[in-house]
Protein backbone atom coordinates (compact mmCIF):
# COMPACT_ATOMS: atom_id res chain seq x y z
CA UNK A 1 0.00 0.00 0.00
CA UNK A 2 1.17 3.48 -0.72
CA UNK A 3 2.30 5.49 2.07
CA UNK A 4 0.58 8.87 0.79
CA UNK A 5 -2.61 7.05 0.00
CA UNK A 6 -5.52 7.19 2.16
CA UNK A 7 -6.85 4.39 3.51
CA UNK A 8 -10.58 3.59 3.21
CA UNK A 9 -11.50 1.10 6.01
CA UNK A 10 -14.76 -1.20 7.14
CA UNK A 11 -16.28 1.05 9.65
CA UNK A 12 -17.08 -0.13 12.73
CA UNK A 13 -21.16 -1.46 12.30
CA UNK A 14 -21.82 -2.89 15.91
CA UNK A 15 -22.03 -6.49 16.63
CA UNK A 16 -22.65 -7.76 13.02
CA UNK A 17 -21.06 -11.26 12.32
CA UNK A 18 -19.74 -10.65 8.73
CA UNK A 19 -19.90 -8.40 5.79
CA UNK A 20 -19.70 -8.84 2.68
CA UNK A 21 -18.67 -6.32 -0.20
CA UNK A 22 -21.56 -5.59 -2.78
CA UNK A 23 -20.31 -3.04 -5.27
CA UNK A 24 -18.61 -0.49 -5.81
CA UNK A 25 -20.09 2.66 -6.92
CA UNK A 26 -17.05 4.11 -8.87
CA UNK A 27 -14.36 2.68 -11.20
CA UNK A 28 -10.50 2.65 -10.60
CA UNK A 29 -9.23 6.32 -11.06
CA UNK A 30 -12.46 7.86 -10.76
CA UNK A 31 -12.03 11.27 -9.47
CA UNK A 32 -13.80 11.52 -6.09
CA UNK A 33 -14.78 14.24 -3.57
CA UNK A 34 -14.80 13.38 0.25
CA UNK A 35 -18.45 11.83 1.29
CA UNK A 36 -19.47 10.78 -2.30
CA UNK A 37 -21.18 7.31 -1.73
CA UNK A 38 -18.49 4.94 -2.62
CA UNK A 39 -19.03 1.42 -1.71
CA UNK A 40 -21.51 -0.54 -0.94
CA UNK A 41 -21.67 -3.52 2.31
CA UNK A 42 -24.01 -5.71 3.13
CA UNK A 43 -24.72 -7.13 6.49
CA UNK A 44 -27.83 -9.00 8.63
CA UNK A 45 -30.45 -7.66 5.90
CA UNK A 46 -28.27 -4.49 5.83
CA UNK A 47 -27.07 -2.88 2.89
CA UNK A 48 -24.74 0.20 4.40
CA UNK A 49 -23.46 2.77 1.93
CA UNK A 50 -19.63 3.54 3.03
CA UNK A 51 -18.94 7.23 1.90
CA UNK A 52 -15.41 8.57 0.81
CA UNK A 53 -12.83 9.65 3.37
CA UNK A 54 -11.34 12.15 1.41
CA UNK A 55 -11.62 13.90 -2.05
CA UNK A 56 -9.01 12.74 -4.71
CA UNK A 57 -8.38 9.91 -7.02
CA UNK A 58 -9.67 6.12 -6.18
CA UNK A 59 -5.68 4.63 -6.57
CA UNK A 60 -7.04 0.84 -5.31
CA UNK A 61 -9.31 -1.75 -4.58
CA UNK A 62 -8.35 -3.87 -2.25
CA UNK A 63 -11.75 -6.38 -1.37
CA UNK A 64 -13.63 -6.48 -4.70
CA UNK A 65 -17.19 -7.57 -4.67
CA UNK A 66 -18.75 -10.55 -2.77
CA UNK A 67 -15.24 -10.75 -0.32
CA UNK A 68 -16.36 -10.96 3.12
CA UNK A 69 -14.81 -7.94 5.07
CA UNK A 70 -14.15 -6.89 8.92
CA UNK A 71 -14.05 -3.63 10.94
CA UNK A 72 -11.04 -1.65 10.31
CA UNK A 73 -9.78 -3.61 7.38
CA UNK A 74 -8.51 -1.84 4.67
CA UNK A 75 -11.35 -1.76 1.80
CA UNK A 76 -8.96 0.02 -1.02
CA UNK A 77 -7.14 3.67 -0.91
CA UNK A 78 -7.39 7.21 -2.31
CA UNK A 79 -4.39 9.40 -3.57
CA UNK A 80 -5.45 12.90 -2.31
CA UNK A 81 -5.98 15.68 -5.03
CA UNK B 1 -46.70 8.37 9.69
CA UNK B 2 -49.50 6.27 8.45
CA UNK B 3 -50.00 6.18 4.54
CA UNK B 4 -52.75 3.88 4.51
CA UNK B 5 -52.48 2.10 1.06
CA UNK B 6 -49.64 3.52 -1.31
CA UNK B 7 -48.25 2.78 -4.46
CA UNK B 8 -44.55 1.35 -4.10
CA UNK B 9 -43.22 3.81 -6.28
CA UNK B 10 -44.39 6.81 -4.58
CA UNK B 11 -43.58 5.59 -1.45
CA UNK B 12 -40.45 4.67 -2.08
CA UNK B 13 -39.75 8.47 -3.94
CA UNK B 14 -41.15 9.87 -0.32
CA UNK B 15 -38.70 7.72 1.75
CA UNK B 16 -36.38 9.02 -0.15
CA UNK B 17 -37.21 12.31 0.20
CA UNK B 18 -37.47 11.91 3.82
CA UNK B 19 -34.20 10.34 4.05
CA UNK B 20 -32.59 13.01 2.50
CA UNK B 21 -34.02 15.29 5.10
CA UNK B 22 -33.48 13.10 8.01
CA UNK B 23 -30.12 13.26 6.76
CA UNK B 24 -29.79 17.26 6.48
CA UNK B 25 -31.37 17.67 9.92
CA UNK B 26 -34.68 18.99 9.04
CA UNK B 27 -36.74 16.12 10.57
CA UNK B 28 -36.49 13.65 13.56
CA UNK B 29 -37.03 9.81 12.88
CA UNK B 30 -39.77 8.67 11.42
CA UNK B 31 -42.00 5.40 11.01
CA UNK B 32 -43.96 5.00 7.89
CA UNK B 33 -46.56 2.49 7.66
CA UNK B 34 -48.08 1.55 4.64
CA UNK B 35 -50.10 -1.51 2.88
CA UNK B 36 -48.91 -1.41 -0.69
CA UNK B 37 -50.35 -2.42 -3.74
CA UNK B 38 -48.93 -5.39 -5.53
CA UNK B 39 -45.26 -5.22 -6.10
CA UNK B 40 -42.59 -7.51 -6.67
CA UNK B 41 -39.26 -6.16 -5.53
CA UNK B 42 -35.43 -7.54 -6.40
CA UNK B 43 -33.36 -6.09 -4.17
CA UNK B 44 -29.17 -6.08 -5.45
CA UNK B 45 -28.88 -9.72 -5.50
CA UNK B 46 -32.33 -10.03 -6.83
CA UNK B 47 -32.61 -12.12 -9.39
CA UNK B 48 -35.46 -11.90 -12.39
CA UNK B 49 -35.19 -15.41 -12.50
CA UNK B 50 -36.60 -16.16 -8.82
CA UNK B 51 -39.93 -14.85 -10.84
CA UNK B 52 -41.95 -17.93 -11.80
CA UNK B 53 -44.16 -16.85 -14.11
CA UNK B 54 -44.44 -15.08 -17.39
CA UNK B 55 -44.73 -10.62 -17.36
CA UNK B 56 -47.52 -11.16 -19.05
CA UNK B 57 -49.40 -13.05 -15.95
CA UNK B 58 -48.08 -10.38 -13.83
CA UNK B 59 -49.33 -7.41 -15.90
CA UNK B 60 -53.30 -9.04 -15.65
CA UNK B 61 -52.47 -9.66 -12.26
CA UNK B 62 -51.72 -5.88 -11.83
CA UNK B 63 -48.64 -6.66 -10.35
CA UNK B 64 -45.66 -4.39 -10.59
CA UNK B 65 -41.52 -5.22 -10.30
CA UNK B 66 -39.18 -2.72 -8.93
CA UNK B 67 -35.58 -2.98 -8.44
CA UNK B 68 -34.37 -1.23 -5.49
CA UNK B 69 -30.77 -0.44 -3.46
CA UNK B 70 -31.86 -2.49 -0.50
CA UNK B 71 -30.13 -5.89 0.59
CA UNK B 72 -31.53 -9.46 -0.29
CA UNK B 73 -33.39 -11.06 -3.38
CA UNK B 74 -37.01 -10.41 -4.15
CA UNK B 75 -40.02 -10.39 -2.26
CA UNK B 76 -43.57 -9.29 -2.44
CA UNK B 77 -45.92 -6.88 -0.41
CA UNK B 78 -49.38 -6.25 -1.62
CA UNK B 79 -52.65 -5.58 0.26
CA UNK B 80 -52.63 -7.70 3.35
CA UNK B 81 -49.36 -6.52 4.35
CA UNK B 82 -48.15 -4.30 6.77
CA UNK B 83 -45.15 -2.55 5.66
CA UNK B 84 -43.07 0.00 8.07
CA UNK B 85 -39.98 1.88 7.19
CA UNK B 86 -38.06 3.37 9.26
CA UNK B 87 -36.55 6.72 8.66
CA UNK B 88 -33.64 6.66 11.40
CA UNK B 89 -30.51 8.02 12.46
CA UNK B 90 -28.58 5.31 13.81
CA UNK B 91 -25.86 7.72 15.22
CA UNK B 92 -28.43 8.20 17.96
CA UNK B 93 -28.60 4.16 18.48
CA UNK B 94 -25.06 3.88 19.05
CA UNK B 95 -24.07 3.29 15.32
CA UNK B 96 -25.48 -0.40 16.29
CA UNK B 97 -26.74 -2.13 12.69
CA UNK B 98 -26.88 -5.41 14.68
CA UNK B 99 -29.40 -4.00 17.64
CA UNK B 100 -31.21 -1.58 15.44
CA UNK B 101 -32.19 -5.25 12.77
CA UNK B 102 -32.64 -6.80 16.15
CA UNK B 103 -35.12 -4.45 17.62
CA UNK B 104 -37.16 -4.60 14.16
CA UNK B 105 -37.49 -8.37 15.09
CA UNK B 106 -38.30 -8.37 18.18
CA UNK B 107 -41.29 -5.46 17.36
CA UNK B 108 -43.09 -8.51 14.99
CA UNK B 109 -41.99 -11.08 17.81
CA UNK B 110 -43.47 -9.36 20.45
CA UNK B 111 -46.58 -8.22 18.62
CA UNK B 112 -47.17 -11.53 17.61
CA UNK B 113 -46.98 -12.89 21.19
CA UNK B 114 -49.81 -10.21 22.20
CA UNK B 115 -51.68 -11.73 20.16
CA UNK B 116 -51.41 -14.92 21.18
CA UNK B 117 -48.92 -16.54 18.45
CA UNK B 118 -45.47 -17.89 19.05
CA UNK B 119 -43.03 -16.87 16.09
CA UNK B 120 -38.84 -16.84 16.44
CA UNK B 121 -35.86 -15.92 14.21
CA UNK B 122 -34.20 -18.33 12.23
CA UNK B 123 -30.11 -18.86 12.28
CA UNK B 124 -29.14 -18.46 8.70
CA UNK B 125 -32.60 -17.38 7.69
CA UNK B 126 -33.36 -13.65 7.60
CA UNK B 127 -36.78 -12.35 8.67
CA UNK B 128 -39.17 -13.77 11.62
CA UNK B 129 -41.19 -17.37 11.07
CA UNK B 130 -43.37 -19.32 12.40
CA UNK B 131 -42.08 -23.17 12.22
CA UNK B 132 -41.03 -24.04 8.82
CA UNK B 133 -43.05 -20.41 7.65
CA UNK B 134 -41.93 -17.02 6.93
CA UNK B 135 -44.06 -15.00 8.46
CA UNK B 136 -41.84 -11.40 8.26
CA UNK B 137 -39.12 -9.82 5.85
CA UNK B 138 -36.66 -7.27 6.85
CA UNK B 139 -34.44 -5.47 4.60
CA UNK B 140 -32.67 -2.05 5.05
CA UNK B 141 -30.70 0.43 3.64
CA UNK B 142 -28.15 2.50 5.86
CA UNK B 143 -26.64 5.66 4.37
CA UNK B 144 -24.96 8.68 6.10
CA UNK B 145 -25.88 6.52 9.10
CA UNK B 146 -30.07 7.27 8.61
CA UNK B 147 -31.68 4.26 7.61
CA UNK B 148 -34.70 3.58 5.29
CA UNK B 149 -36.77 0.38 3.83
CA UNK B 150 -37.69 -1.99 7.01
CA UNK B 151 -39.87 -4.74 7.36
CA UNK B 152 -42.70 -6.24 5.75
CA UNK B 153 -45.51 -8.41 8.40
CA UNK B 154 -47.91 -10.90 6.57
CA UNK B 155 -51.45 -9.89 8.12
CA UNK B 156 -54.21 -11.58 5.47
CA UNK B 157 -51.99 -12.06 1.97
CA UNK B 158 -52.45 -13.26 -1.15
CA UNK B 159 -50.70 -15.96 -0.58
CA UNK B 160 -51.22 -17.29 -4.42
CA UNK B 161 -48.89 -13.93 -4.76
CA UNK B 162 -45.83 -15.25 -2.74
CA UNK B 163 -46.25 -18.37 -4.80
CA UNK B 164 -44.72 -16.15 -7.76
CA UNK B 165 -41.46 -15.98 -6.82
CA UNK B 166 -38.77 -17.84 -4.99
CA UNK B 167 -39.16 -15.27 -1.68
CA UNK B 168 -35.28 -14.22 -0.95
CA UNK B 169 -34.39 -16.95 -3.53
CA UNK B 170 -35.11 -19.54 -1.15
CA UNK B 171 -38.07 -22.06 -1.27
CA UNK B 172 -39.25 -21.26 1.53
CA UNK B 173 -43.20 -21.43 2.40
CA UNK B 174 -44.83 -18.30 3.34
CA UNK B 175 -48.11 -17.36 6.38
CA UNK B 176 -50.25 -14.56 7.48
CA UNK B 177 -50.86 -14.03 10.61
CA UNK B 178 -54.82 -14.49 10.00
CA UNK B 179 -54.15 -17.71 8.65
CA UNK B 180 -52.45 -18.99 11.83
CA UNK B 181 -55.24 -17.10 14.09
CA UNK B 182 -58.29 -15.71 12.49
CA UNK B 183 -58.41 -12.79 14.52
CA UNK B 184 -59.65 -10.47 11.23
CA UNK B 185 -57.24 -8.26 12.08
CA UNK B 186 -57.09 -5.14 9.78
CA UNK B 187 -53.57 -4.26 8.67
CA UNK B 188 -53.63 -0.96 10.47
CA UNK B 189 -54.46 -2.62 14.21
CA UNK B 190 -51.67 -4.62 13.61
CA UNK B 191 -49.51 -2.05 12.24
CA UNK B 192 -50.22 0.02 15.75
CA UNK B 193 -49.21 -2.56 17.66
CA UNK B 194 -45.59 -2.97 15.93
CA UNK B 195 -45.20 0.77 15.91
CA UNK B 196 -46.46 0.80 19.64
CA UNK B 197 -43.43 -2.02 20.13
CA UNK B 198 -41.00 -0.15 18.04
CA UNK B 199 -41.59 3.05 19.41
CA UNK B 200 -40.20 1.36 22.84
CA UNK B 201 -37.56 -0.99 21.63
CA UNK B 202 -36.04 2.31 19.63
CA UNK B 203 -36.13 4.41 22.56
CA UNK B 204 -38.30 6.86 20.76
CA UNK B 205 -42.12 8.58 21.81
CA UNK B 206 -44.48 7.47 19.49
CA UNK B 207 -45.95 10.61 17.86
CA UNK B 208 -48.67 10.61 14.85
CA UNK B 209 -48.77 12.88 12.29
CA UNK B 210 -49.85 12.85 8.57
CA UNK B 211 -48.04 13.19 5.44
CA UNK B 212 -48.93 16.97 5.27
CA UNK B 213 -47.17 17.68 8.86
CA UNK B 214 -44.20 16.20 7.44
CA UNK B 215 -43.75 17.75 4.19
Amino acid sequence: MNADTIHIRMPDLGDVSKAVVVQWLHPIDAHLTEGDDLLEVETEKTTFVIPAPASGRLAAIHMPETTAVTTGQVLGEIEPQ
Amino acid sequence: MALGHGDYGDVLALQRTLHAKRCAGELGDLLLSVEHNPVFTLGRSGMHDHILVAEDTLKQQGIQIHEIERGGDITYHGPGQLVVYPIFDLRGFGKDIHRFIWSLEEAIIQTLSELGIGSARNDGFPGVWVGARKIASIGVYVKNWVTYHGLALNVDVNQAHFRMIRPCGLSIETVSLNDIRDLHMSVAEVGAIVVRQLGALLEKDIVTMDRKEVI
